[in-house]
């Protein structure tokens, strides 16, 4: 596991879903709600009050920052900190330990998703 | 996951009824979360009425679900990021321990001076009493007049009269005479009472001779040939009455404090509260 990340994981859901849209890139708001309600992402139907309430925790928790991407001026472009990347990480790394130990006990195919 | 799908997106009207009301909706978030991200969240709120990809009636469950959530979510951020400042606490707590001292300095002055002043008329009698039998003795001077000539004239009943009464006692704590009487009988206070006053001289006490009755009693040493006490009292009702008013009155008054210095606290906390996270400055691009 990552080592000298503060966060507390778990992560709630929405926030791990939107760790892991910015993950993959730079993106404003509607996008990541978007990639939250995909499978991939978490499954996870979240309006902008859900999601700006998270970004504002999250920024305060210096694990996102906004971006200097500006394609419309309306849209604000957020990205992941290494602190972020860090935190995603180490929640990753617990889920797949959880996955694991399910896989262990049979609940779960070897190798195999639910 | 994403893809750079708002060049597809239709165009729809500029303002439907729908982003009307989200736009209403908007103004219930704390102040300083909405300056922030209210442009965000109505941008994101129009991509997302753009997307085919998302069914009418599941785009309005998610955005009514959303604001009921997110609304009471965020205004109890605020509040937490108000109020929870040890500095404002400590304020607070300060203040509420000032109204608590002030709320008990309002009960227990008035309380005092009226149990206090209810035994005014009955040192006097007792003191006039006492000093009128030391001459002759107890027993001999309730023979003569002494309790008559104090002021004793008419039986009192001591549940329901106002008026103060005189009891005359022998060394032993047996009533000898009265004008005071409960339900037919002289009745006498707890012998622990009559061993005070024979080493002290005197006591002042709350003496309750049955239930519900509550009587304001000045006991007296009488010396001389003839030892004995004599016992002023007088019905407590209408003091105790207005000291419950006066109870009453102070546990409004520190409710009130306390409701001010809540309401005080609430207002200056979230008047002075920390704004929320500011947008990074995008960083100025290299040169060369």
């Amino acid at each position: 596991m990552a080592t000298g990340i503060q966060p507390s994981v778990p992560l709630s859901p929405a926030v791990l879903a939107i760790l892991l849209s910015l993950a993959e890139g730079d993106k404003h708001g509607y996008a990541m709600m978007k990639d939250a309600r995909s499978p991939g992402g978490g499954g996870i139907q979240m309006g902008p009050g859900t999601l700006y309430g998270s970004i504002e925790r999250m920024m305060r928790d210096c694990l996102v920052e906004e971006s200097d991407r500006q394609d419309d001026e309306r849209r604000r472009y957020y990205r992941l900190t290494s602190q972020g990347r860090a935190v995603l990480a180490a929640e990753l790394e617990r889920l797949e330990a959880t996955m694991s130990s399910a896989r262990a006990l049979g609940l779960l195919p070897d190798g195999g998703r639910s | 996951m994403s893809a750079p799908f708002l060049d597809r997106l239709p165009q729809v009207p500029a303002s439907t009824g729908f982003e009307r009301f989200y736009d209403s909706a908007l103004r219930l978030y704390p102040s300083p979360f909405r300056e922030t991200y209210a442009p965000a969240m109505r941008q994101a709120f129009r991509d997302a009425l753009r997307d085919k990809a998302l069914p009418r009636p599941t785009f309005v469950r998610l955005i009514i679900r959303d604001l009921a959530t997110s609304l009471i979510k965020e205004h109890i951020a605020m509040l937490r990021d108000s109020l929870t400042r040890p500095a404002l606490v400590f304020n607070a707590l300060v203040l509420a321990g000032i109204a608590t001292g002030i709320a008990l300095a309002f009960y227990a002055i008035p309380q005092h001076v009226l149990r206090s002043g209810l035994n005014d008329p009955q040192i006097q009698m007792a003191g006039d009493l006492a000093a009128n039998l030391e001459r002759f003795g107890v027993t001999d001077g309730l023979l003569q007049g002494a309790l008559l000539s104090t002021g004793g004239g008419s039986n009192v009943d001591m549940s329901r009269s106002l008026s103060p009464f005189l009891i005359v006692y022998n060394d032993e704590g047996q009533p000898l005479g009265s004008n005071g009487q409960l339900d037919g009988k002289t009745p006498a206070p707890p012998r622990g009472v009559f061993d005070y006053v024979r080493q002290h001289g005197e006591e002042r006490v709350t003496w309750q001779p049955t239930r519900g009755v509550r009587i304001a009693a000045v006991i007296e040493r009488v010396d001389g040939p003839q030892p004995g006490f004599v016992l002023a009292g007088r019905n407590m009702r209408e003091v105790e009455a207005r000291i419950a008013d006066v109870q009453t009155m102070a546990g409004l008054t520190w409710l009130g404090m306390l409701g001010l210095i809540v309401v005080g606290s609430l207002a200056f906390g979230i008047y002075t509260r920390p704004k929320p996270t500011m947008p990074v400055p995008p960083p100025a691009p290299a040169k060369g």
